[in-house]
């Protein structure tokens, strides 16, 4: 593969591993904040922000970590033929399919920068009580998919090279 | 057959709710349309999330909406004033009329205009009051309280102490169970008993926060201005139907269940103690007021309604 | 086109999709996609993302992270190991005893979290190599495991009635209840079916070797203080739960941290166990929540083309069947589904369309949610799509081939069949411990 293809595949891996290691942690951010709310209720007044600041942490975490579990190919696949055939018949067929998964992550991050704007160009926020902005985490959701959308193009080079025959 | 226009309309209620206070306006709305148009009726969260509902509106995903302004969080400067606007309204007459006479419908009209939606029709629903699990009988009850309420009266409650909790609609039910919620003030009685929260809840608050409900049908403003004269006339004439239904089902129902009703037992706050709350409700108009000249408009247009009221007399005001 | 022609069309080309072998969420999503862009008309393009702003709503979604971490920090840990110990010994004198002792120790491990990989992890791991050098017969131990580890989802804490819960707008509380009598049931009739299995072919499951059972009594009384922890561990999160003192999600967070704790103060937690728990987390988390993503966007649009309504017709018009015959072929299109499909997006996508109906033919949609998850579990063990297939073939040891696993499985397939008709016929088996508890 000419070295600006390995060069991307190499780029995009690692700075979508360091993301995932990172929001990996989110699980105890997670905790935390609804421990926090179990306190708050049980010694306090009840926190207002919690239960959404917990979503909104999940939401970081399953979409930018997304990207990671590609990578550690935590992604179920219906294996019934795929499983029996070798490394390079499943390269072959990943190198058409992927374009449907590229095509649902393009649709997304569609849908996903026509909210970002919309909440942007509102200052929309949400009809709580604790009525946060809702662009940044439509922001980290648009960040969250481009991501996706790197690795997966980085998965198709790497299916290419697998079938050219080459390591990567 | 395929119709030859097909409208997608999501109302903010779930199918229990929705089959009394929309459901009978759609049916003969289709009936009478037929092959010409059909109108398809989804439910709270069904296609969208009722936070993106407005902008799934403006962009054509859906076609037509049935909520408040408030619920919706409808990007315009009349959006507080959908739901319940503390103390706005004492009757549910007053939301026609205000829209009517009093001028409403104008400014509804301009502000949706200047955002790519129609306006179509403000119509009213019930008074809102507090269902809880723990009975309330002082403003001190309430404290700590995690209720599912409107974005507004929450802001507006939350100086009493309540805390209001935004969920999806269709899961209050389960969160008054699950712990999630200690109550919910977001209706009447009547509807307490027809989606079940009658069931999970023990107690009813008389005192309300507002007489009734004011929320509106409105559509992508290219889906309507494509629609024939005709059509627009039968749209308009079953929504008028649709608060028509309204008016009487929810004046005789919440009579009714607070009579006869076996799930819930009444509690109230005196009423001394419940006119700290109407006043902060003034308090309240003025900040909002405040906001913008919009709001302003519309708060002096409140307030020259209930003046006016409480002038006429009876029946209109007892004290 | 027609309602009937677009659910035919975008179920056949998401059967197609998945044929492929592309991720589950990329072939879902891309259905998904694609039909709304061509079919939906205006403004079609913004469903995916709307799914993922839906997806944020539902709250209950996060006790999956909690439960998932739960269960990692529990197989990883290996604090399990003295429970299998426990159960070892004191079973091990009769014939079949250790495959029934590893049923045992399956039901406690399904108490600590709420998927059937823990129970895998920890049967695969700890029970299986033990129960393999002690001769006990390999197709007999896989299907053990297997069938003991899917209790994980019936016994609460359970992530599969969460997601149901979410869908059929049940109570989580009561459903959890209600698949406790029935788990604990299906797990009797396991061991049944174990002793009687081993009392005729004693071949199958020889009786621990003299040597071996010499156990003091004071040792084996001891050996019991192990099955204080997984109590503990259920009451932390359980009691306040159904007391009302904290939230589903709020208990979840807890019984997470409870895990936590209890692997730190046994010393066990050391770095590469906190490394493996928290990026096994991540990785099913996102597989979880990107399948329901994908779901929940073919549904909007699935519903939002009126798909629906052929489905609805289909069933109640065009079959003009009796509520029981369309329960039961509900039940069968899931044990069919389940060997092609994802089980989360099953229920994403068909549970909806199922659930209205169940509730209209006047059934109880608590008791059905029992029914869903025990034909979850079913469909989890066949082939050919079967997640507890892959992992115990990713699992377990060289020794046992594809068809071991495959045979493995068939006779406690039966036994679980048999428990979902005695469940279908006397409702009040999963019915009677909710009521009682909630007075319903
Ligand atoms: N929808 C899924 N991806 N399910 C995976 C879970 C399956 C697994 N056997 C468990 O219950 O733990
Ligand atoms: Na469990
Ligand atoms: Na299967």
């Amino acid at each position: 593969m000419p070295p600006f293809v390995n060069g991307y595949i190499r780029f995009v891996d690692a700075v979508n591993y360091r993301v995932g290691r990172a929001v990996m942690y989110g699980i105890f951010v997670m905790v935390a904040i609804l421990l926090w709310s179990s306190i708050s209720k049980a010694f306090f007044l009840p926190s207002l922000w919690t239960l959404e600041a917990a979503q909104f942490a999940m939401v970081a975490y399953y979409i930018l970590g997304g990207p990671y579990s590609i990578q550690l190919d935590a992604n179920v696949r219906m294996d019934l033929f795929y499983g029996s055939w070798s490394v390079r018949k499943k390269a072959w067929f990943d190198v058409f399919t992927i374009f449907f998964l590229i095509f649902f992550l393009g649709v997304l991050l569609y849908g996903a920068y026509d909210s970002t704007s919309y909440a942007i160009q509102y200052g929309e926020r949400s009809p709580s009580a604790w009525r946060p902005y809702m662009w940044p985490i439509k922001v980290v959701m648009c960040i969250g998919f481009s991501l996706m959308l790197l690795q997966a193009v980085s998965e198709l080079l790497k299916d290419i090279a697998r079938i050219r025959g080459e390591d990567i | 057959q395929e119709p030859k226009i097909r409208w997608r309309l999501q109302t903010y209620a779930g199918p229990a709710l929705a089959e009394h206070v929309v459901k009978p306006a759609i049916d003969s709305f289709n009936r009478i349309a037929g092959k010409e148009m059909q109108i398809e009726l989804y439910f709270a969260d069904q296609l969208v999330p009722t936070g993106e509902l407005f902008r799934a509106m403006q962009k054509g995903t859906i076609d037509a909406v049935q909520s408040d302004d408030d619920s919706m969080a409808s990007p315009t400067e009349v959006t507080v004033f959908g739901g319940y606007f503390p103390f706005a309204s004492r009757y549910s007459l007053d939301v026609p009329v205000l829209f009517n006479q009093y001028g409403l419908n104008e400014i509804w009209d301009e502000e949706y205009s200047k955002v790519g939606v129609k306006h179509l029709s403000a119509g009213a629903w019930d008074p809102c009051h507090f269902a809880t699990k723990e009975p309330i009988h002082s403003l001190e009850d309430l404290k700590g309280k995690r209720v599912f309420t409107f974005p507004t009266a929450g802001r507006f409650m939350s100086q009493f102490g309540v805390v209001p909790v935004q969920l999806p609609w269709e899961d209050i039910e389960v969160a008054v169970q699950t712990g999630e919620l200690d109550g919910i003030a977001w209706s009447g009685i009547t509807e307490d008993y027809t989606v079940g929260w009658a069931d999970v809840t023990n107690y009813f608050l008389t005192n309300n926060i507002s007489g009734a409900w004011a929320g509106s049908f409105f559509a992508n403003m290219d889906r309507y201005n494509e629609l024939p004269d005709h059509l627009k006339e039968l749209l308009k004439l079953t929504m008028d139907s649709s608060h028509y239904y309204r008016q009487w089902w929810y004046w005789g129902g919440e009579a009714k269940l607070r009579t006869d009703g076996t799930k819930m037992k009444l509690t109230t706050i005196p009423d001394k103690e419940w006119a700290e709350v109407e006043k902060a409700a003034r308090v309240f108009w003025d900040e909002v007021a405040q906001e913008s000249e919009t709001k302003a408009r519309v708060v002096k247009i409140l307030k020259e309604y209930n003046e006016k009221m409480e002038k006429a007399g009876r029946p209109y005001r007892y004290t | 086109m027609s309602y009937d022609l677009i659910a035919f069309f975008m179920f056949a080309s998401m059967m197609l999709m998945l044929m492929t072998g592309q991720r589950v969420f990329g072939a879902i999503g891309a259905v998904a996609a694609a039909s709304a862009l061509a079919l939906w008309g205006t403004g079609g393009s913004d469903i995916p993302f709307s799914s993922a702003m839906k997806l944020m709503n539902w709250y209950p979604l996060l006790t999956l992270p909690m439960f998932i971490f739960m269960g990692y920090v529990l197989s990883e840990s290996k604090i399990a190991d003295d429970l299998y110990r426990m159960f070892h010994v004191w079973m091990g004198p009769i014939h079949g005893g250790l495959a029934i002792g590893t049923i045992g120790l399956m039901v406690l491990v399904s108490a600590m979290n709420g998927l059937s990989v823990a129970g895998m992890a920890i049967g695969a791991t700890i029970a299986l190599p033990e129960l393999l050098r002690r001769g006990y017969d390999k197709r007999m131990v896989t299907g053990v495991v297997q069938a003991g580890s899917s209790l994980g989802i019936l016994v609460p804490p359970s992530v599969v009635l969460v997601l149901y819960a979410m869908i059929a707008r049940q109570p989580v509380g009561q459903l959890w209840l209600a698949g406790v009598v029935p788990g604990l049931i299906m797990a009797m009739m396991f061991i049944i079916y174990i002793a009687v299995r081993c009392r005729l072919q004693p071949e199958l499951g020889p009786v621990l070797p003299k040597e071996e059972r010499q156990v003091s009594l004071g040792e084996k009384l001891r050996l019991l203080r192990a099955g204080v922890l997984p109590v503990v561990i259920f009451a932390s999160m359980m009691v306040p739960f159904v007391k009302g003192w904290t939230s589903l999600v709020e208990s979840s967070a807890i019984g997470a941290m409870a895990a936590f704790v209890a692997a730190i103060l046994k010393r066990r937690m050391n770095r590469a166990v906190f490394e493996a728990s928290v990026r096994q987390t991540l990785a099913i988390s996102c597989m979880f929540m990107w399948i329901i993503l994908a779901a929940l966007g073919f549904g909007a649009v699935f519903d939002g083309l009126g798909a629906v309504k052929a489905i609805d017709n289909l069933f109640t018009e065009q079959l003009g069947l009796n509520p029981w015959m369309i329960l039961i072929m509900m039940q069968l299109s899931f044990l069919l589904m389940g060997t092609f499909l994802d089980d989360t997006a099953m229920l994403v996508i068909v549970a909806p369309l199922y659930v209205p109906l169940v509730a209209a033919l006047g059934f109880d949609l608590i008791w059905y949610g029992v029914l869903y998850t025990i034909t979850t579990q079913i469909a989890y063990m066949t082939p050919p799509f079967g997640y507890n297939l892959f992992l115990m073939r990713a699992m377990a040891p060289p020794e046992i081939s594809l068809r071991d696993i495959y045979s493995s499985i068939l006779p406690f397939v039966c036994v679980m069949l048999v428990a979902l008709s005695l469940i279908m016929a006397f409702p009040q088996i999963a019915l009677w411990l909710p009521e009682y508890v909630y007075n319903r």
